[in-house]
């Protein structure tokens, strides 16, 4: 057999079909797994719950700088004030860069590309305002005092100047002076 | 042009210079020869080389969009990155990845794996510059689609599997 002008026989067709095989099995694991992504999204209006979800689910830890974060959240009249679980245990902690408080660091600065994350210290705690660039912001989520803000980008590859060519695998968690993540 | 010729190594009545100036001839003889076999070597294994990473390449992100689909739908244009038609896309296109990664790899017809390549190649290089314009992610896939597109039209290679 022939193909593009070059000979394929039964070892390269067998080599290609075990390939195949091995394809469909990871693609079953990746669609299994579809829902336990690794970075943490909020749901639009601003009810989450603080375990990791999907990316795009419904559920997620803080105001999210997503693509979803286009879409105007209620605001939160007080502060956060229940906790989840530590951000430390989050299978995305690695890829969590802190926002707030003190300078950001280079990799922070990276990963906040294409992302407009802005805090402000109130009185009633802190102001967290998070939206995607040449986007409308959504409103701010208001904190207890004390609370850490961490931008979540998996991978950095897919910043180019000021744009965010993937926004399925950034995030915004706030967490508490504990470093437990606020819903 | 040869270092040999145009040396005085064949004048006459000359033996001392000429044996003088034959070892750097020869030297230089030598240097051509080298550099013509690291031209052969680079020629006979330089599409193995660029087909082997080209493939590593192609591995990495078919392996990648296969188990995490959820982490690359953002790039599906046009689709909502939390549509599940969009999840599908991206393990058709892992999937799609990994066995022209294969094919590449182990050689098997190349021409073929490097023009599907080349292809999946081009549609992302338009869909980025669509989406965000020439950046550094769009020129870097440029180069890589150049390598396939390179091997596309290199017919007899070296650690290809044609049986």
């Amino acid at each position: 057999m022939r193909l593009g002008g070059d000979p394929v026989g039964r070892w390269g067709l067998s080599l290609l079909a075990v390939a195949g095989v091995l394809g469909v099995i990871l693609a079953i694991h990746g669609w299994a797994g579809r829902g336990s992504g690794i970075v943490p999204v909020a749901a639009p209006g601003g009810t989450s719950s603080a375990g990791p979800s999907a990316v795009g689910a419904s559920s997620g830890a803080s105001a999210t700088p997503s693509a979803h974060a286009a879409t105007p959240a209620a605001p939160t009249a007080s502060p956060s004030s229940s906790t989840g679980p530590l951000l430390s245990a989050q299978p995305y902690a690695s890829y969590a860069f802190q926002v707030w408080p003190g300078t950001l660091s280079t990799a922070a600065k990276q990963a906040l590309t294409g992302l407009t994350v802005s805090v402000r210290r109130q009185s009633a705690g802190l102001s967290v305002t998070a939206g995607v660039v040449g986007q409308a912001s959504a409103s701010p989520h208001v904190y207890q005092t004390g609370a850490r803000v961490y931008v979540v980008e998996a991978s950095m590859g897919d910043d180019s100047g000021n744009s965010d060519y993937n926004m399925g695998d950034d995030g915004l968690v706030v967490t508490d002076s504990a470093g437990r993540i606020v819903p | 042009m040869s270092p040999a010729r145009g040396g005085p190594a064949g004048r006459p009545g000359r033996a001392g210079a000429g044996a003088a100036a034959r070892a750097p001839a020869a030297a230089g003889a030598d240097a051509t020869s080298a550099a013509d076999r690291a031209a052969r070597l680079a020629a006979e294994w330089g599409p193995v080389a660029g087909r082997v990473l080209l493939a590593l390449v192609l591995a990495w992100f078919g392996y990648h969009e296969l188990v995490q689909p959820g982490l690359w739908t953002g790039y599906v244009p046009v689709l909502s990155s939390t549509s599940t038609l969009a999840v599908i896309l991206v393990l058709a296109h892992g999937w799609v990845l990994l066995m022209v990664a294969v094919a590449l790899g182990a050689g098997i017809a190349p021409r073929a794996a490097a023009l599907l390549a080349a292809a999946l190649l081009l549609e992302i290089v338009i869909s980025l510059a669509v989406t965000g314009g020439l950046s550094d992610l769009t020129l870097r896939d440029v180069g890589v689609l150049g390598l396939a597109v390179c091997l596309t039209g290199i017919s007899h290679q070296r650690l290809a599997l044609r049986r």
